[in-house]
């Protein structure tokens, strides 16, 4: 069964009056790899792009389909499927604890408080996070939290696993430990990233620009690629005012 | 937005006689004080009915400050009541209305205080689940329950980052500046919160097959 399947998907966004603001150009591509990173600058596109794939956003044109079902149509089997995790872990978690959080996303599979809470405590075990059990989340570090996040998202074993910048706001020990804990499970990978380090450990690099994948190859090609269109775009260029 | 640790409904663990009684019964304790405080609008009985939530506060031994935490949103409305209500009906009709919001709010603190939150989820879910054949959706319910809960303290920590802002720019006395960052945030937080709802399918279970 194929991945993830974009068939010319494009994101336009409305405007009152006019034509609005197209933020995805028309997008065809198959995902099957097993770790697919997406890199390009803020605002190029590369969150629309994820968003896609588990329906948080449904294209304005074309579909986009996940294990063939559509996400226009079939988007609560597909958040079944495909987890999410977003940049700031504080905007995810529910719950005043990770047990409790873990918890929350194990309702649908378990009714009884007893077992839920024996199964979301062997979720967190299995990451190393029993001991932040029941810490209040607001307390946790960053990496913590991203890790509690994460682990929430994987309690529902989902089959793909979406990450939009997760170590954005994580320091380097912990953006080592999020790596370690990718490198490590089963589920298919979606990132986007702005650490191209961490890129570079992708099997598959996508570069967005403008609101186009503009490269689809290996990482070595993809962020060679990718860094020399920072240096040519004139966006980036010294203002004038600062040269010497 | 910074930590906020210090949350209204926040669970506080403990072995008291308050966080072992059931869920049941101190739902009756906060149903029967709010029924109470409507009937009795006398200044002494309702003196009674806040004495009696701050009594089954400290029984739980949850921490004094709470009390004032579970209510600093709102000192400025309730300074504006006593002073309209003193000025109109006179000082014990204003302390009899402020006496019954508190025992309110303290009731509902001493709920929320005392009970783990996935226990309150279930009792919402068990309570509502004669609704069901109405269209109801009791795992609905509860997920609202938690996001209200949640959502309480970071709106009390938007102020307060909001304010921390205003005054590092000089603008403490500048209302606008103060307040409307505060429903930018919570609009954007709302936003996030529904978007990462949605993201791990929570809330999904009972609705039509669709996005």
């Amino acid at each position: 069964m194929e991945g993830i399947a974009f068939h010319d998907a494009s994101v336009t966004i409305e405007a009152p009056s006019g034509p609005g603001t197209t933020i995805l150009q028309p997008t065809s591509l198959t995902l099957d790899g097993q770790r697919t990173a997406v890199i390009g600058a803020n605002g190029s596109g590369k969150s629309t792009l994820l968003r896609l794939i588990n329906g948080l956003l449904l294209p304005s044109s074309g579909s986009v389909t996940v294990q063939g079902l559509d996400t226009s149509r079939q988007g609560r089997d597909i958040r079944n499927r495909v987890g999410f995790v977003f940049t700031d872990p504080i905007s995810q978690l529910v719950m005043p604890t990770p047990l409790e959080d873990v918890e929350l996303s194990l309702r649908k599979r378990h009714s009884s408080p007893s077992e839920r809470r024996a199964a979301a405590m062997e979720v967190l075990g299995t990451y190393g996070l029993s001991h932040l059990a029941d810490n209040s989340v607001y307390e946790l570090s960053g990496g913590e939290r991203q890790l509690v996040a994460l682990t929430s998202v994987l309690a529902v074993d989902p089959d793909i696993l979406v990450l939009d910048e997760p170590n954005t706001l994580l320091d380097l020990r912990n953006t080592q430990l999020l790596q370690r804990t990718l490198a490590g499970l089963r589920q298919q990978l979606v990132m986007a990233t702005h650490d191209l380090q961490l890129a570079a450990t992708f099997e598959r690099v996508l570069v967005v620009h403008d609101g186009a994948v503009i490269l689809d190859g290996g990482p070595e090609e993809a962020i060679g690629f990718y860094r020399a269109l920072c240096s040519d775009d004139d966006r980036w260029a010294e203002p004038a005012g600062n040269q010497s | 937005m910074p930590a906020h640790p210090h949350l209204l409904g926040n669970y506080v663990p403990g072995s008291t006689p308050v966080h072992r009684a059931p869920l049941w019964s101190k739902a009756v304790l906060l149903l029967a004080i709010g029924i109470l405080t409507i009937l009795l609008q006398g200044p002494l009985e309702r003196t009674v009915l806040l004495c009696v939530a701050v009594a089954v506060h400290l029984l739980a031994r949850l921490p004094v400050k709470r009390l004032w935490m579970s209510v600093r949103l709102m000192w400025f409305f309730l300074i504006v009541i006593i002073a309209y209500q003193t000025w109109v009906n006179g000082w014990q009709d204003a302390w009899a209305l402020v006496a019954g919001i508190l025992a309110c709010i303290f009731a509902a603190n001493i709920l929320t205080s005392t009970t783990e939150i996935q226990v309150l989820l279930d009792g919402v879910v068990k309570a509502s689940r004669p609704f069901e054949r109405f269209g109801a959706h009791p795992e609905k319910f509860a997920l609202t329950i938690a996001i209200m809960l949640r959502s309480i303290p970071f709106i009390v920590g938007a102020f307060d980052d909001v304010r921390n802002a205003a005054m590092a720019r000089g603008l403490e006395r500048n209302p606008r500046a103060r307040v409307l960052p505060v429903v930018i945030t919570t609009v954007a937080y709302a936003r996030q919160t529904g978007q990462a709802l949605a993201a791990r399918g929570l809330g999904d279970d009972q609705s039509p097959d669709a996005p």
